[in-house]
């Protein structure tokens, strides 16, 4: 995609976000499921845009996905961090995912100096063969860890060394 | 000597500081330095709004305390992780069994949680007395620590919440 570009995320990203949460699709790969959740947790994930470890992608300037490190606050556990993505689901299978993980691999390495990032997945997730095929292995797996409606799934813990 | 477990209340927060800072306490915690302390003793203490601090008291002195991280979110609301520690001056008096036992049964009638967990660095001598209480382990993430560049792997275990049980 030639107009694709990444950058810095900015905070008012997070109304693209907001949108794109509240699609089926995307809401049900995710812990939140009110509107309260929805808005404590892009509150949380935007305020991690001041340590400059997010990244937006943009085509035509417009966001279509945000790719977030969720930087560790204790030195022993400094090494390693969490991340989340989410493409807005009318740009997704273009290889956006992709972009922003390559780019985010490469934002933990060599500026914040990361030995590893991981992400939490929940079973079922269709980006697990985009993980893989960008080097995330399976580190553990809780089974019956999310509840939606009478559905219990595993929650997946993938991680790679950078 | 009897054992009284209550709802920990804002005044045991110094105490639980006091007792993290040991060198032989601090090293099975993530945190390192007083700053860090006190940011996860605030959060810690934050959970007694909702009623899941507890405050172990041995013979009338504080002696431990377990916290239950309620889940905020609905998807997640059937399970819970927890935390305890005890004052290294009140070890091997059956402290720390007596407060996972009353988290066990606060679980299952106050907060209707169908799974336990928590979460141990490798080493720790405390996942024997988890194991003896019914935890299982079901994963490891092996390079969750890092300290003076050694790598030291996380334990994670869980107990299932029997509520057909009394």
């Amino acid at each position: 995609m030639e107009d694709l570009d990444i950058r810095y995320t900015f905070v008012t990203d997070g109304s693209y976000l907001r949108q794109w949460l509240y699609q089926p699709d995307v809401l049900k790969w995710l812990p939140v499921s009110t509107e309260k959740e929805i808005d404590d947790a892009i509150q949380c994930w935007m305020g991690y845009c001041r340590y400059s470890c997010s990244l937006t992608a943009t085509l035509h300037n417009v966001p279509c996905g945000i790719g977030t490190l969720f930087l560790m606050p204790y030195r022993k556990v400094a090494h390693q961090a969490i991340f989340k993505v989410v493409v807005d689901p009318k740009w997704q299978k273009k290889g956006i995912g992709e972009a922003l993980i390559r780019n985010l691999k490469h934002l933990a390495k060599n500026y914040f100096r990361l030995d590893l990032i991981g992400i939490e997945i929940f079973e079922g997730n269709p980006i697990l063969s985009l993980l893989k095929k960008q080097g995330f292995q399976e580190i553990y797996r809780q089974e019956n860890y999310i509840k939606d409606g009478l559905k219990s799934l595993s929650r997946i813990y993938m991680e790679v060394e950078l | 000597m009897s054992i009284v477990i209550r709802p920990s209340i804002e005044s045991d927060a110094a105490l639980l500081s006091s007792w993290i800072i040991k060198p032989d306490v601090l090293r099975w915690f993530p945190m390192s330095d007083q700053r860090e302390i006190d940011d996860s003793v605030r959060i810690w203490m934050g959970y007694t709004r909702f009623g899941a601090s507890f405050t172990a008291e041995y013979d009338g002195k504080q002696a431990g305390m377990a916290v239950l991280y309620i889940q905020p979110y609905q998807k997640f609301s059937h399970q819970c992780l927890f935390a305890i520690i005890v004052s290294e001056e009140f070890r091997n008096l059956g402290i720390g069994e007596a407060l996972i036992e009353h988290v066990v049964l606060v679980v299952r009638v106050q907060f209707n949680i169908e799974v336990h967990h928590l979460e141990v660095y490798e080493g720790n001598p405390a996942i024997h007395l988890y194991e003896r209480l019914g935890f299982k382990e079901y994963g490891r993430h092996p390079r969750f620590i890092k300290d003076t560049g050694k790598y030291i792997g996380k334990i994670l275990m869980q107990k299932e919440i029997n509520h057909g049980r009394t």
